[in-house]
This record gives C-alpha cells, structure tokens and sequence, in this order.
C-alpha cells in the first residue's frame, strides 16, 4: 500500500478511532493512554509526512467503497444531526440554515454535477504540511494539558457521572476533522470537513450544560451554519463557472474577469470570515469563553478560526489583482484595528486574548488581500506563530485561573509570588507577541513594509499595532507587579500541564530562530507557483530590495542583552530591597501606608483600561457596522 | 568586518556623550528662558556620575532586569541605526526599551509608579502609529525602508515631506518628555505623580534609565537628520532649529491630560501624515 495513503489515513482516521475508543472505555486511566497515544500518532504521521511532501493522489475509494459516495452518504447525515440540533432548541436560523443547505447540497449532487470532477482527491503541498503540524502538533500538546484540566474542572463542578468520554470524542475528533479539511483537494469533502468543525465547536462550547453555555453554542451553530450556506453556495456558484470542484484547478488564471466567479470566491471568503470571528460576527468566538480553557486554546490556536484563513490563503491567488482582493485587505486591517482597540477596554484576560486572537487574524486576512508575494510570506509566518504562542496563552491562563479562581487581570496581579514558573511562561508568551527577536513581531514587520504602498491598509495597521502593545504590555507588568517575595519557590502542576506549556514556549522561541529556514523550506515552494518570492536569505538575513530582516544577527544580540540583564537581575537579589514609594509615609507593608491617626491606609492603583473610549458598550455597534459595510463592499464589489 | 565594528563602538559612544551633552544644552538653554543662569554644560554626566555610585535599593528586582533590558534596546536600536538598518526594524527595537521601562515601573507597588506607567503606555500610543506612518513616507518617497538607500538619495527629503516633519515634531516633544506632553515623568519639579513612571527607580538603575534615554533622544535627532542628509551644513540648521523649537515649547506651554494627547496627537498627526503620504502616493 502506498505510504502516502496510509499516512493521510492515519492522520484523518487515527483521532476518529481514537474517539470512539474514548467514548466506550470510560476509565481515567485508559482514556488518557488513548489521548496520549492517539497524540503520539499524529505527531509521528506528520514528522512522516515531512519528507513526502508535495504530492497528490487520486484516492478514489478507501476500502472498496467510493469515497465520494461515502462523504456524500455522511455530508447528509451531519446536516441531519445539525438540524435535530435546531430542532432540539427550537431554533428557526439553525433549521433554516440547515434546510437551505440540504437543499443546495441534493441540488449540486444531483442535479448539477455530472460524471466525475475530481481526479485528485488529496494535494499535501507545503501549505497543508504547515496546516498538519499546526493541527497535530499543537493540537496533541492541547489535548494532553485538558487531561489534568478536566480532572480538575469535573472535581471542581462535581460533574458526576462523568462527562469526559464525550468531552475528549470531541476533541480528538475535531483534530481529524482539521486534518481532513487542509490535506483534501476536493470541495465536496472539504464542505464536508468545514461543517465538521462547525459540529465539533458547538458541542463543544456547550459542554457545560448550562443555560449561558447552550446559548453560546447555538449562537456559535447558527453562525457557522450562515458561513457553510455561503460555503455551498459558493461551491454552487465556483462549479457552474469552472466545472470542477478541485480546489486546485478552480484558480486558473484568466477566470479573473468574469463576475459570477468572483462572487463565488467572494461568498467562499465570508465562509472563512465567519469561521475566523471577523467582525461583526466576532460573538460566536466571544462566547465561546464559557467552555472549559482547553477548549478555547483549540479554537483560537490550531482549529476552527485557522480554518478561515487556510481557505483565504488558497484561494488568494484566484483573485489577486480585482477589486475583491483589495476590500479583503481593507477588510483584514480593519478586523486588526477594531479587534485591538476592543481589547485594550478589556480586563478579562481571556477577552483580551479572545479579541487578539481576532485583531491578529485580520491582518493575516489583511495580508492575502495585499496579495503580494511579501505580504503572503508574512500571513503565513503570522499563521504558524500565532498558533503556538496563542495555544501557550490560553493554556496558561486556563492553569492561573484555575490556581486562582479568576480570570480577570486585575486578579493576576502580583502572580509571580503565587506561581513565579506559570507567570514567567505567561510574560514569555506576551512578550513573543510583541517583541523583536521573535515571530509574530518578524511577520508583523514584514506585513507592514508589503502594506506599505496601501494607505488604508497601512494606517490602520499603524495604530492596531501600537494599541496591541498597550494591552500586553499592561498585562505583562500586572503579572510581575509583587511586593518582594524572597526566594524563588517553583509552583506543583501536574506533570502534564508543564509537558503543554515548556514545549510550546520553547518551541516559540525556538520557531523564531528558524524562520529564515521555514521560509526557504516550507513557504517559499507554496509561493512560487502564483508569485515570485523576493527574498534573499543571506548568513541569517532575509533581504528584499527595500527592506533587511536581519533575523538571526538580531536573535544573537537578544540574547546577549538578556544574558546582561539576568545576571543583574541575580545579583539584585542581594541589593537592600524597600518598600514601594508612599510619599515617605511607608509601613514596611507592601500597598500601605501610614494614614490619619497613625491606621495603615491600602492605596490602590488599578490599570487603565479606558473604558470610556475602548469599552465593549461604546465601541462594539460601530465596529459591527464597519464590518458589515465591508462585507456588503466585498460581495457587491465582486459582482 | 573594521567598519562594522568602528560603526558600532561610534553607535556606543556617541549615544551617551552627545546624548549628555544635549541633555546640558537642554538645560542652560531653558533656564536662560526663565531668567536663570542654569547648571554648567557637564552637570547631566555628573548627576548620573553620583547616581551610579549610590547603594542600589531594589523594591522588586524584576525592576532591574526591566532597566538593563530599556538600556539595551536603546542602545542596540542607536548602533543599529549607525550601521544604517533597516528603519521599521530600529523603531521596533526602540519600542522594546519604551515597553521594558513601563513594565519595570508596573513591576512595583507604588500607585505613582503605576499611573506613571500608564500615562507612559498612552505616550507611546499616541506616538508609535505617527512614527510608523513617518517611516512608510520615507518609503514612499525613496522606494526603501533601508537607512543606506536613503541616505543615497539625492534631494533633501524634506521638501517632499514637509507634513510628516511636523508629525516628527509631535512624536519627538512625547519622546523627550517635553509639555504639553510630559504626562509620565517630567525633568521639572513640578509633577503632581512626584517623579511618576520613574519614582521606584532609583540609584545606578536610575543611571541607566538616564543614559537609556540620552540614546533615545540622540535616535530620533538622527532620524530628525535623515530630513536633511544631503548635506552636514543643512542637517546642523534643521536639528538646532527643531531643538531650539522643542524647547520652546516645553517653556511656553503646560501639562495637558492624556485626553487631549491622545485625540490631539491623533486628529493632527494622522490628517497630516494622510494629506502627506497621498501627496507621495498620487506624484
């Protein structure tokens, strides 16, 4: 048999397998070997897939059976489920939805498409590789931190019997269904995949039953079901064009000019937006806080909203140079704009990560409609590092939260007395997001010097990005904000919990290093069919003919200027160490001073969080607003 | 390999020797507006001097860490510059320090520090996108965001940039602490937050957050320069006149609130930056 099948096989059936087991072996025990083992599988089949990459394959059964006509068999099933679903809760959207898109899919399968369409069912280019070792390897490392997560979380909510079995069904399934959706060539499937995921996220988020956590994962079904009718719609529209469904082949050039397939790219790009949270449909993402954090870290980081932006990114070159690809960048900045200045108004840190999630995904949307060889470069370095420093976020405020009872970052301060290795991990993950050496801020550099020649684009860049460092940094320095603790004392965590957040750290830093290396290797093949990639890599240095990324020069001078620092950090320790200043009436107490009649007095300083100007109430109509204007801009303009 | 190295040991040095020497400049310069003879030339490097001396009293040692990080960002951002980088890459690494000197001011518990700290974050907002946009417009102009390239470029930028001159202005009276924008910490005693994102600073990590911001202030004079490259004679007038202009300023006019900074700054240095860069953008 060929390896490369079995691979694909292995990464799209092993979790499913996995799954199912979960559900039938109710023990802790064996639940988490099967999640461990399933994880190790993964990762194993997409190391493997390394050297094979790029090919195609034809796929056409899988055990004798047809594969079309097994997805076609299950597509309907789903919509089935999604719509017992919708009328479970009694949900007129959902069932609308559901009907409508039952209805385009017998209309595409029997009465518009005839004999076969799809002669390469699979394409692994280095694009679906990236995709892959996202999903398996960050997705494993999430799963396995849920391990001790949901023990905790059912020990704290007395959860008995045990809602784990579908809780971890879910997931693993979900981690397949990915792999599916990136490796697939053929739209059918991928439709398939896309409402997959749509599934997985709603049971999801409403696996805690309760009256706010249904709510959300309706609102997240109905949603997300809106973004599949576009999505079939859009297959509709693309097959009626182009006859053919191989995602591959519908992005020709010369197909450009005609109306009708733009609006199919156009109805396949709101698909994505829905999917990725873009404003104004950012609620779903928003409520989906109120599942368990593991479940979030999977969301923002390696699923779902990742979705979104694979489709943007493949089907850029389809529409590079209309009027499409630039209300998409317009569009895109905005997201970032908008989605920054709603997190500076934030003290919830698991909102602010939420809408940085959002802001970030904008610019790579921004980025795939610059649609430059430069800009795509950018979006997908932003892609891979996002994924890993955002999965390291929402792991390790899932740990603080449940350390300390709370999610706000008003309650965080301070935290380095209480957990100094998790605050430290914590401030390593927010200054990766903002600071030269490391990736997010590389791809953001690059992301600005291709926006450039774009004035809309660059200025709302412009301002996004310095509202993004505002918010970090508030946060960083409310984590090490601590009256002077003495020696350090690492924290107990379950030994899981540090195998999640030491790798993903680690590989953060690590990933930074390397980017010359994943640009060379992995992105620079992708680009070279549909763009002619500029850079240079020259003793570390990715160099174009006007700008110098001098990536690893500035990786060595950072880490001699952190050397510098640590060792007078060690040897502040010995310095005499002093209460804060209270304007000379200090108690030797940390936050007091001495008041009227000699009382100790507690001065408070919170952080600014500007309500007034950045708050939720104030900001997130216009926001909805601007977005819909863009949307309605996007689909018009395509027509 | 020689020049690289001269470059960088000038980008060390000259950092703080001009950056001082500025600083006493700055000084005698403002007391003779206010009828004052004022301290010699010398007195900012014998200030520091005595600071770096001092027993160092720590209220977290983060603190530390912070200041050591603010000095070498600051100072790699100035050698940078001096071995002509690429310009985004020398802001962002000059963001870095700003960013370090606010969390080290977090890092303590006093409420000074924190509003200080604060205000210094708002500062840097209402800075960071105009300093960008500065950048994008020498872009515009030289097909580059390469220091070597624009300093190859034949015709002084500023006839072509006048507008985002004036945005360099704004960005550099936030950066040197001047009024109407000295919200977080000011040089006068006159702060209502004592010495406000710096109270909790003190002795030799005092020091280097002094010399830390003599590299800023002589980075962004550089950048100031880099309007009138083609010739030494042009680019002396043009940064004496802006700093005489920055003075100035800073006597004639009083502390606002981070309200008017923010919209202020924004409203004036966005339109201006907007009318400039489509001017380039449409020629």
């Amino acid at each position: 048999m060929d390896m490369r099948a079995v691979l694909i096989a292995l990464l799209v059936l092993a979790p499913l397998i996995g799954a199912v087991l979960c559900t039938f072996l109710r023990t802790q025990a064996v639940r988490s070997a099967i999640v461990l083992a399933t994880g190790a599988i993964l990762v194993v089949s997409a190391a493997f897939l390394v050297p094979l990459t790029p090919f195609k394959l034809s796929l056409a059964s899988v055990f004798g059976l047809d594969l079309h006509r097994i997805v076609q068999v299950a597509d309907f099933i789903l919509l089935l489920i999604i719509l017992y679903y919708g009328f479970k809760h009694r949900h007129l959207a959902i069932i609308a939805l559901g009907l409508f898109q039952v209805a385009m899919l017998v209309t595409l399968e029997f009465f518009l498409v005839s004999g076969p369409t799809v002669y390469e069912r699979v394409n692994c280019d280095q694009l679906s590789l990236m995709m892959v070792l996202i999903i398996s390897i960050v997705g494993s490392i999430i799963c396995y931190q849920a391990i001790p997560y949901m023990r905790e979380h059912e020990h704290h909510y007395q959860v008995a019997p045990s809602r784990q079995p579908r809780f971890f069904f879910v997931m693993l399934l979900f981690l397949g269904a990915m792999n599916g959706l990136v490796l697939f060539n053929d739209l059918t499937v991928i439709y398939f995949f896309f409402e997959v995921t749509t599934l997985c996220s709603f049971l999801l988020i409403g696996h805690d039953r309760t009256t706010i956590a249904t709510q959300n994962a309706l609102r997240a079904l109905w949603m997300n079901s809106a973004g599949g009718a576009a999505f079939i719609l859009g297959i509709l529209a693309v097959y009626r064009e182009t006859g053919t469904l191989e995602l591959q082949n519908i992005l020709l050039p010369g197909l450009a000019g005609s109306g009708i397939y733009l609006l199919a790219l156009a109805l396949l790009c709101v698909a994505a937006f829905i999917k990725s949270a873009q404003f104004p449909f950012q609620s779903w993402l928003l409520g989906a806080m109120v599942a368990p954090t593991p479940v979030s870290a999977l969301l923002h980081s390696s699923t779902m909203v990742k979705v979104g932006i694979y489709l943007v990114l493949r089907l850029a070159p389809g529409f590079a140079g209309t009027f499409l690809s630039q209300s998409v960048a317009v569009f895109g900045a905005f997201s970032f704009l908008a989605g920054a200045a709603l997190a500076v108004g934030q003290s919830n840190g698991k909102k602010v990560l939420a809408y940085s999630t959002i802001s970030n995904l904008g610019l790579i949307f921004a980025c795939a409609g610059i649609n430059t060889a430069e800009s795509m470069i950018a979006a997908m370095l932003l892609l891979m590092f996002h994924a890993v420093i955002k999965a390291l976020l929402f792991l390790s405020v899932g740990a603080i939260e449940q350390r300390i009872a709370s999610r706000d970052i008003e309650d965080m301060r301070g935290l380095y007395a209480v957990m100094p290795v998790t605050a430290l991990i914590t401030v390593t993950g927010v200054v990766m997001m903002i600071m030269p050496p490391f990736g997010v801020l590389l791809s953001k550099w690059m992301a600005m010097e291709a926006a450039a020649r774009n004035l809309y684009v660059i200025i709302m860049i412009a301002l996004a990005s310095a509202l993004t460092v505002m918010y970090w940094a508030r946060w960083a320095g409310t984590l090490m904000s601590d009256p002077f603790a003495g020696r350090f004392r690492p924290e107990r965590q379950p030994v899981l919990t540090w195998l999640a957040l030491g790798p993903l750290c680690a590989g953060g830093a690590a990933l930074s290093v390397f980017a010359p290396w994943l640009y060379m290797g992995l992105i620079q093949p992708v680009l070279s069919g549909s763009y002619t990639a500029s850079y240079i890599l020259k003793a570390g240095v990715l160099e174009n003919a006007y700008g110098a990324f001098a990536i690893l020069p500035m990786c060595a001078v950072a880490l001699l200027g952190l050397v510098v620092a640590v060792v007078a950090l060690k040897r502040a320790f010995k310095s005499r160490i002093v209460p804060a200043y209270m304007s000379g009436l200090q108690t030797g107490q940390p936050f007091f001073f001495q008041g009227p009649m000699n009382q100790p007095v507690k001065a408070e300083a919170r952080n600014y969080y500007l309500d007034s100007i950045f708050g939720e109430k104030r900001l997130t109509d216009w926001v909805n607003l601007g977005g819909g204007i863009l949307l309605t801009l996007i689909l018009g303009g395509a027509l | 390999m020689t020049r690289t190295a001269i470059l960088i040991a000038c980008g060390l040095i000259a950092g703080p020797i001009l950056g001082g020497l500025v600083s006493g400049m700055d000084r005698i310069l403002t007391a003779r507006m206010q009828s004052r003879i004022g301290p010699p030339l010398l007195q900012p490097f014998y200030d520091v001097a005595k600071l770096l001396f001092k027993e160092s009293l720590v209220v977290n040692v983060w603190q530390v860490f912070c200041a050591y990080c603010y000095i070498a960002a600051s100072s790699i951002a100035l050698v940078l510059f001096f071995l002509q980088s690429d310009l985004l890459l020398i802001l962002f690494v000059q963001a870095v320090g700003a960013v370090m000197l606010v969390v080290g001011a977090l890092s303590s518990t006093s409420p000074y520090s924190h509003i200080g700290a604060h205000r210094e974050l708002l500062q840097i907002l209402s800075y960071e996108p105009l300093l960008v946009l500065v950048v994008v417009g020498f872009y515009l102009e030289t097909g580059s965001f390469k220091l070597t390239s624009i300093y190859a470029w034949r015709e002084p930028l500023l006839l072509k940039l006048p507008f985002l001159f004036i945005v360099l202005g704004y960005v550099l009276t936030i950066k040197l602490r001047k009024s109407p924008f000295d919200l977080s910490t000011c040089h006068h005693a006159h702060q209502e937050l004592v010495k406000g994102l710096l109270t909790d600073y003190s002795g030799p990590f005092l020091a280097l957050t002094e010399i830390a911001h003599w590299f800023e202030v002589i980075l962004l004079l550089g950048i100031c320069s880099l309007f009138w490259a083609t010739n030494w004679f042009g680019m002396a007038i043009l940064l004496v006149a802006t700093y005489f202009l920055e003075v100035l300023v800073d006597n004639i006019t009083s502390r606002m609130n981070w309200r008017w900074m923010l919209s202020y700054v924004w409203g004036v240095g966005l339109t201006l930056s907007l009318v400039n860069l489509i001017w380039l953008h449409q020629g």
